[in-house]
């Protein structure tokens, strides 16, 4: 099976021998060959054990079901970084596209009787829409205020859902909808494992693309993209309406999934919508590799913590007990460690330790400077693309 | 049918309800106008007004007690929070929202952890009523009015009589002008941190009082600073005071006449409409009184 990741790969990567990739790419390679085998492994009998033990549940069956949940929200980071990551207009209020595929979805599928398959299309496409409704006002507003309306977009859906909630099913949700491959562990983990392979591939080209660049140069200098004789209106909606599809897909396959439901508290929470952006920024902006690690490490670090079963002595409250709390409070210090993205600081490190600091001239534009290189990250870039808003907002000190 | 009284009621109330939303607003505002950055842990500051409030009643300290923990408290966070992580990343506004929404969420699951999901009440304020035009209404309300209005007309004499609310005035104009005068951004920043905080205390403080203090409550809060504070224009206090009383007589309007469950819905839609329609706001750019 891994044979057959590898020469996927291979076919993106051109000729390249899998032995040749960078050290980076073998890791991300034996990663998804690990995530592939892992029904298998844990059905061997004294591997199996062991692998369990990394799992984060305590058993195989919820530990494959709370790796499948991982990867569907790797899937929501990822169509946050397609956007957010790429063309710098942070979105703060993704989870309106997972939640109107999810819900689309959902009740097509109760409501109508279609069959899961085809409903999840119908919320793909609504979500499609939803992207072009954010994408378009985002033209005229810019920055913190396009921030705000994306904060707030979803919060007025949320008001709907409870408004006609004989409809939407208020804050409890529409609940379960027909399965996609019924609820077998296995079968869903490769649901979600699919459906992450393929969002993972087609994010991951078309960023490396040309399109990806001029999404990029949308997030450096937008004037620069106008000057070049190419509609940057046009690449915004494009890229809100990709992340919104993406995001919708996501949406609705989850909550054809056991380990999903359509409920507000799943898809579009004011928690889901911080943890997207922060699975995206800690794995590194602007990378889509470093959305999907990001987003499977948030994902699954509150799992691992809830195994844990020590009781803090002073305060009396066990760490699973407070697994978010911890969750937290971690997220912080990474964000204060590695303002650039974890991915970034390991590329950098794994340079470093492999003495090949500087080179790699045939790196596509994934944003893989090295984080000293400050001003030509996506993080530092769409920092300066803020500022210039605040510039001015208030009375513009260059000008 | 809508008849006199009843409008009378939604006038008296959505006046007492709208002091309480420009408290809320003017420390959101204030960061924002002079630092440029947006505090997205505005909303937990709010809710940890509450609960300090909360622990000061459950320690015996009594109503003094319940006030003084209820401003200094949150007050002492804001400027922890501005010196410890704000401060370094103030050119950098992504991550400082990034940042302080995290907090945000540390602050609320501390909450859960520690007091569980279960609403709270405050040790009561005041109690009583008192009726305008045939309606009554709690004396708490009244006494929210009095102190909004007390403490708007204090940060106004002080940013525009005071050498340090100058130093605000100047810093929120230009940074640059500022420091060319002498005026140090970064303690003027601090001291708009720690004012925000103390408003927001007392925002939490009241607003605990009034319903009950949980873990969840400062969310509404921030989406309901944003909202004010979009629409009155961003930075100008006056604006925030004007879109918080047009934003409140709007929702006591629409929940009184329409439905009680379009509460919260009113200000999104105002948000939007603004935004799309006059996005600099109403006052929009000038942080002057």
């Amino acid at each position: 099976m891994s044979d057959k990741s590898t020469s996927r790969l291979r076919l993106l990567l051109g000729q390249l021998n899998p032995l040749g990739l960078p050290l980076r790419q073998k890791i991300g390679v034996l990663g998804l060959a690990f995530l592939i085998a892992l029904p298998l492994l844990v059905s061997l009998p004294v591997v199996g054990q062991f692998v369990v033990l990394i799992l984060p549940a305590s058993s195989w069956e919820l530990g494959l079901y709370n790796v499948a949940a991982a990867l569907f929200f790797a899937m929501f980071a990822m169509s946050w970084d397609a956007v957010s990551g790429y063309t710098g207009e942070i979105s703060f209020g993704h989870g309106l596209f997972f939640a109107v595929g999810g819900y689309t979805s959902a009740m097509l599928n109760m409501g109508h009787g279609f069959s899961p398959w085809i409903s999840v299309l119908g919320g793909v496409l609504l979500a499609a829409i939803a992207g072009v409704m954010i994408g378009v006002p985002a033209l005229r507003i810019e920055g913190p205020y396009l921030s705000l309306v994306t904060l707030v977009a979803p919060l007025i859906l949320l008001q709907v859902f409870i408004f006609m909630s004989d409809i939407f099913g208020g804050e409890q949700g529409l609940g379960n909808p027909e399965n996609l491959v019924g609820l077998g562990f296995v079968s869903n983990y490769f649901l979600a494992l699919g459906l992450f392979v393929a969002i993972f591939t087609l994010l991951w080209a078309l960023t490396r693309s040309n399109t990806g660049s001029i999404l990029t140069a949308i997030r450096e200098d937008e004037d620069a993209v106008s000057a070049a004789g190419l509609s940057k209106a046009k690449f915004k909606i494009f890229a809100f309406v990709l992340s919104g599809a993406i995001g919708g897909l996501a949406g609705a396959a989850y909550v054809h999934t056991p380990v999903g439901s359509p409920t507000p508290s799943e898809l579009m929470s004011v928690i889901v919508n911080v943890e997207v952006i922060i699975a995206a920024v800690l794995g590194g902006m602007g990378t889509i590799v470093g959305a999907a690690v990001g987003g499977l490490f948030v994902a699954m670090l509150p799992d691992y913590l809830n195994l844990v079963e020590f009781t803090v002595p002073v305060i009396g409250k066990s760490i699973s007990s407070m697994s978010f709390f911890l969750f937290a409070i971690v997220t912080l210090f990474l964000l204060n460690i590695f303002p650039g993205g974890v991915l970034r600081w390991g590329i950098a490190l794994g340079r470093r330790a492999t003495g090949r600091d500087g080179g790699d001239e045939g790196m596509a534009a994934d944003g893989g400077q090295s984080p000293e290189d400050a001003g030509t990250n996506p993080v530092a870039q769409t920092m300066e693309r803020y500022q210039e808003y605040y510039d001015n907002m208030f009375g513009g000190d260059d000008e | 049918m809508v008849n006199l009284s009843v409008i009378s009621t939604i006038i008296v109330q959505a006046a007492m309800i709208s002091a309480l939303y420009a408290l809320i607003a003017i420390g959101f505002t204030l960061i924002f106008g002079v630092g440029g950055v947006l505090n997205l842990a505005h909303g937990a500051t709010i809710t940890m007004g509450a609960f300090s409030a909360y622990y000061a009643g459950q320690f015996g300290l009594g109503v003094p007690g319940a006030v003084l923990a209820s401003v200094t408290i949150p007050a002492l966070f804001a400027g922890v929070l501005y010196l410890g992580m704000v401060k370094r990343l103030e050119d950098e506004p992504i991550m400082v929202m990034i940042t302080t929404l995290v907090v945000s969420v540390v602050i609320e699951q501390a909450i859960v952890v520690f007091e569980g999901t279960t609403s709270r009440a405050l040790p009561p304020l005041i109690q009583g009523q008192f009726s305008i035009a045939g309606s009554t209404f709690q004396n708490l309300l009244g006494a929210m009015f009095v102190v909004s209005w007390l403490l708007i007309g204090l940060l106004f004499l002080f940013v525009n009589y005071t050498k340090t609310g100058k130093g605000i005035l100047a810093v929120s104009m230009s940074h640059k002008g500022a420091s060319l005068v002498g005026i140090k951004s970064s303690r003027i920043n601090l001291i708009t941190w720690i004012i925000a905080g103390a408003f927001a205390g007392i925002a939490g403080l009241f607003l605990g009082s009034w319903l009950t203090a949980d873990f969840a409550m400062g969310q509404a809060q921030l989406v309901l600073s944003f909202s004010i504070v979009v629409v009155g224009g961003i930075g100008s206090i006056r604006g925030s005071v004007i879109g918080a009383y047009l934003i409140g007589f709007l929702e006591i309007a629409t929940t009184n006449l329409v439905s009680s469950s379009l509460q919260g819905l009113a200000p999104l839609v105002v948000l939007v409409v603004v935004l799309l329609v006059k996005p600099e706001g109403l006052f929009g750019r000038e942080f002057t009184e």
